[in-house]
């Protein structure tokens, strides 16, 4: 117990970032099982992370508040977004969002009242890792309960064959739409406990890379259950910490783990074998021919 | 194009600024273009983002700054050597990365993220080799050359980039249309299993395109290196990773012309914002102009329209 | 402390004393009162990521200084040992190692992080567990003094740049009277984005403001440098001052040589390394800066380290090397005079006494007598360097604190 006690004590910010990350995670999931790969998370996560410390430090709101209202302003941002881009599919999808990420920081970095690229600073900060994990479970239960629900069968069905689900009268556009305000709502969340934890939110936080980590834990875990983006958070978040030995090549290390388990087990490590027919498999007609 | 410079004319704006910017513009877009083009190529014969372009950019230029650094190369044979290490990274990467996850029959997102664990170990090993601070070729170790004609600076080497890039897109061009091997990657870009059926080596064809794809990138980064005199760890993430997609975009996937094309359209574009509204504004353009053409083009200047939308 | 025990410690102190250490610590006369104990120290720096440019060097410079303590008699006959650990260049992973190393490795104080950018995540936390830092590269604003929290814990051994920036300002302007001056920087991180406000602010104090439209702010990632150098020379410039560090500055010094620019260039902290000078190349002659360091300080306590350095290193040190050794022996003597019980029950209040011993300390450094201010901010003599073209320095004035 004391050892136990005594980790946590020292590792309080690594669970933390683990919750945090494994929300990240969890936003993408949401996308990701409606067959959408929409690689924006980060940038809600942005928009929900300034927004809350602007609001808690302009303003007297309790942290929780400040918290909600930058994951909803998220959401309502995801959805003018999210029309026009919706209508695409597979990896023009994901370029659309990635490069909504980057429009995001550069807005950041132009904005006056984001302190461009000198950041905020964020007097209320709090280093404690509970209100990630309590956020975390949260969102596990009721992402767990959703898609066992018809809603979560709908996204399946679309995720499976769009054709058919069309075929079947479910309104499409709309419930990918919906998909994509609620990864933002989760990623917005995410981004206020983040900028919670620091006493400053810069826009270097919120660069590609942040996107490109959150996919790979995405995908490393698996995205067939809600466990999959905890894992995959989780194990990847904190292995770093744990092979001191190897610190040097850690980034190499990464990498070589990253190519191993997709090349031998592609659906993650919590995935079924075969993850959908039309999951994340981009239509052939989308492009031309060389040259 | 030509309002746009009366407009500016008329504001009091030199002659030969605008011409400088001009020259300004098609040394930037060179380099886009010259990656561009490796990148297009991947995406229109394998239907794949390889995100370990950007690495192999990087690697391209660190190699032949250690060859000329370390063993005192001549920069020439420094080059065509980095060069050639690329393509066998290229050949090194479909076989580890992508074959196998053909052979499984992964979906394409799994192709994208080992694209990325490769990336990570080359990104990696350079930073180990060249240490993460940013070097320049030694000084005479490379060729240079700047004239002055009318007040203008012309920079020789970065138009010699440019003829690289235009040669390039004829000799590819021809390649595509008039060789065999060039049929193939047709034919593999049109519908690989249908390819297999008529006994084109599918394999093989994937291969070559990642060869030559990265040996173009490795090119791209070592003529970015020596005209920019930045070689470090971080230059295809910081210069081009992002941009490239975006030009490929614009451009339209698969098409090596659009990427040319559009190299400079974005260059061009960029340059403009930064004269008619500020520097601080660059970094959104590239972005902004991605996210337009998908939403209004999404098949891009030069691609096929065959888009499907709801 | 009983009798006998002082009379111990008395006996010991007539001994090192005999030893003749001339430790640049100096000698404070308590004696060996912590002999057979260790002090305990941390290092997070950057070893790996694009902060490893500067952390590599904070690794050997703290090697070095643990050394030589170690072998001219240690702290009071303490061994001081320094645990240095990465932090990746990354907010999140110095963070966390600040944390483990408070909490696990019981840690009297800690030196780091390496860069501004981690400082702001790090620092609240070693704050919050009330142990004293020594920040040994961090130059921008608000890192000590006025904070975002209260930093009472928050020491820094780095020249800042609103120190730095105004001198070599003042002493460009003295020089050149520019009247057309232009500033390029990058405006998506904090160290560089905090030097161009340090930069308008001094060039305005010395009567020579720099007009809006000669700012130019850019992105690390966006083009650089033929547009945006072509858009600042159409302004003329007599003067031109870039905030930025990694590849920028030479990259902009290249090309503004290039299209013909022949006045004087000005630089913050990015410019301070072999690396930026070299990068730079002939192309850099004269380029100039406010540094904490420079390698030619005539005063035997550096010319001993420079001796050192190389010899152990194989290459000169600079202001990032210097700053670190010197932090250790900042501990070092500050220990000396916190009248520390180095038990395991006693850490808390140990921290606390080494913080407040810090805060009156005076060592000799290679870059001169140091001491902090009453800001938890740097005392010392500025040195104004150039680029002498061939990857290194030279002196162009000093300026006296």
């Amino acid at each position: 117990m004391d050892l136990l006690s005594g980790f946590y004590n020292a590792h309080e910010l690594l669970l933390a970032e683990v919750g945090i990350n494994a929300l990240l995670t969890l936003s993408m999931y949401v996308t990701l099982n409606c067959g959408l790969l929409t690689l924006a998370n980060v940038g809600f996560m942005a928009i929900g992370g300034y927004a809350a410390v602007l609001l808690s430090g302009n303003t007297h709101v309790p942290f929780v508040v400040a918290l909600t209202a930058g994951s909803v302003l998220a959401a309502i941002v995801a959805i003018p977004v999210g029309l026009p881009v919706l209508r695409l599919r597979g990896i023009f999808l994901a370029i659309a969002t990635i490069g909504f990420g980057q429009v995001v920081v550069a807005a950041l970095l132009n904005l006056p009242i984001t302190g461009e690229g000198q950041g905020l600073t964020n007097a209320n900060a709090d280093l404690s890792p509970l209100p990630a994990f309590i956020s975390l479970a949260v969102v596990l239960f009721a992402l767990w309960r959703v898609m066992g629900s018809r809603l979560g069968q709908a996204w399946a069905a679309i995720r499976e064959d769009e054709v058919a689900a069309a075929a079947n009268g479910i309104d499409v556009a709309r419930y990918r739409l919906l998909a994509f305000v609620l990864g933002a709502l989760i990623a917005g969340f995410a981004g206020g406990l983040d900028a919670h934890l620091n006493f400053f939110i810069d826009p270097s936080e919120f660069q590609f890379t942040r996107v490109t980590q959150v996919l790979v834990f995405a995908v490393f875990g698996g995205t067939s259950s809600v466990l999959g983006p905890l894992l995959g958070a989780a194990i990847l978040t904190a292995l770093p910490e744990f092979i001191r030995f190897a610190q040097d090549y850690r980034d190499a290390l990464d990498g070589l783990v990253l190519l191993l388990v997709i090349v031998f087990r592609p659906q993650g490590l919590v995935g079924r074998r075969r993850v959908g027919g039309g999951l994340l498999r981009w239509r052939r007609g989308a492009r031309g021919a060389p040259a | 194009m030509r309002l746009l410079l009366q407009a500016l004319l008329a504001a009091g704006v030199s002659p030969r600024f605008i011409a400088q910017q001009g020259l300004d513009a098609v040394y930037s877009g060179s380099i886009y273009a010259l990656f561009a083009v490796g990148y297009t190529l991947v995406f229109g014969v394998l239907d794949i983002l390889n995100l370990a372009h950007s690495a192999v950019f990087t690697v391209g230029a660190v190699v032949a700054w250690i060859l000329v650094v370390n063993l005192a190369l001549p920069f020439w044979l420094a080059a065509i050597v980095a060069i050639a290490v690329c393509g066998v990274i290229g050949y090194v990467l479909d076989r580890t990365a992508f074959r196998p996850l053909r052979r499984r029959g992964a979906p394409h997102i799994a192709s994208l993220i080992s694209s990325i664990g490769v990336a990570l170990i080359l990104v990696s090993l350079s930073e180990r080799a060249i240490g993460a601070a940013a070097h320049a070729f030694p000084e005479r170790s490379v060729p240079s050359g700047v004239l002055h004609p009318a007040g203008l600076t012309v920079d020789l080497f970065k138009l010699g980039i440019l003829g690289v890039t235009i040669l390039l897109m004829a000799v590819l061009g021809y390649v595509v249309r008039r060789t065999a091997a060039g049929r193939a990657m047709r034919a593999v870009a049109e519908n690989p299993r249908a390819s297999l059926l008529v006994g084109i080596n599918v394999d093989r064809v994937i291969a070559l395109t990642l060869v030559l794809s990265s040996a173009l990138g490795g090119l791209a980064g070592i003529l970015y290196a020596v005209s920019q005199a930045d070689v470090s760890p971080y230059i295809g993430r910081d210069q081009v990773e992002l941009r490239g997609l975006a030009v490929i975009v614009v451009g339209g996937m698969g098409s090596v012309t659009g990427a040319v094309v559009a190299g400079y359209v974005l260059a061009i574009a960029e340059t403009a914002t930064l004269v008619l509204v500020g520097s601080n504004a660059r970094a959104g353009v590239a972005f902004a102009i991605l996210f337009l053409t998908l939403v209004l083009l999404p098949s891009g200047i030069f691609g096929q329209r065959r888009q499907r939308s709801t | 402390m009983s009798r006998t025990r002082l009379g111990v410690a008395l006996a010991a102190l007539a001994l090192v004393s005999a030893c003749g250490t001339s430790s640049t610590a100096g000698s404070s006369g308590a004696g060996n009162t912590y002999a057979g104990k260790t002090l305990q120290l941390g290092a997070v720096v950057s070893k790996t990521g694009a902060g490893s440019v500067y952390g590599l060097q904070q690794v050997d410079g703290v090697q070095l200084a643990q050394d030589y303590i170690n072998s001219h008699g240690g702290v009071l006959g303490a061994q001081i040992a320094v645990d240095v650990v990465d932090d990746g260049s990354d907010k999140s992973q110095g963070a966390q190692q600040f944390q483990t190393e408070i909490q696990q490795k019981n840690v009297l104080g800690i030196i780091g992080p390496t860069l501004s950018n981690t400082a702001v995540a790090a620092h609240p936390v070693a704050n919050n567990l009330k142990t004293p830092v020594i920040a040994p590269s961090n130059t921008g604003i608000n890192i000590v003094g006025s904070c975002p929290y209260a930093c009472d814990y928050i020491f820094r051994d780095s020249l800042g740049e609103e120190s730095a920036i105004p001198a070599n300002v003042k002493q460009a302007i003295g020089a050149h009277h520019p009247k057309a001056p232009v500033l390029f920087y990058v405006n998506d991180d904090k160290f560089s984005s905090d030097g161009h406000t340090i930069f308008l602010k001094s060039f305005q104090s010395d009567g020579v403001a720099i007009p809006d439209a000669n700012v130019f702010g850019f992105s690390k990632n966006d083009p650089c440098c033929e547009s945006v150098v072509t858009s600042a020379l159409a302004k003329s410039p007599d003067i031109v001052s870039i905030s930025s560090l990694g590849a920028i500055p030479a990259k902009l010094i290249h090309e503004l040589r290039k299209q013909g620019y022949k006045g004087t260039i000005l630089g913050g902290n990015g410019f301070n390394t072999y690396q930026v000078s070299q990068q730079a190349g002939s192309d850099g002659l004269g380029a100039q800066s406010g540094s904490a360091y420079y390698v030619g300080i005539d005063t035997q306590i550096n010319k001993d380290f420079v001796a050192a350095y190389q010899a152990k290193f194989g290459q000169k040190p600079d202001q990032i090397a210097a700053q670190a050794y010197a932090a250790v022996f900042i501990f070092a003597e500050a220990a000396k005079k916190a009248n520390l019980e180095l038990s395991s029950s006693s850490l808390a209040a140990d921290r606390t006494k080494l913080r407040d011993a810090l805060k009156s300390v005076s060592v000799n450094t290679p870059f001169g007598q140091f001491s902090f201010t009453a800001t938890h901010d740097v005392k010392q003599t500025i040195y104004v360097v150039a680029m002498d073209g061939s990857g290194g320095f030279s002196l162009v004035s000093t300026v006296q604190p």
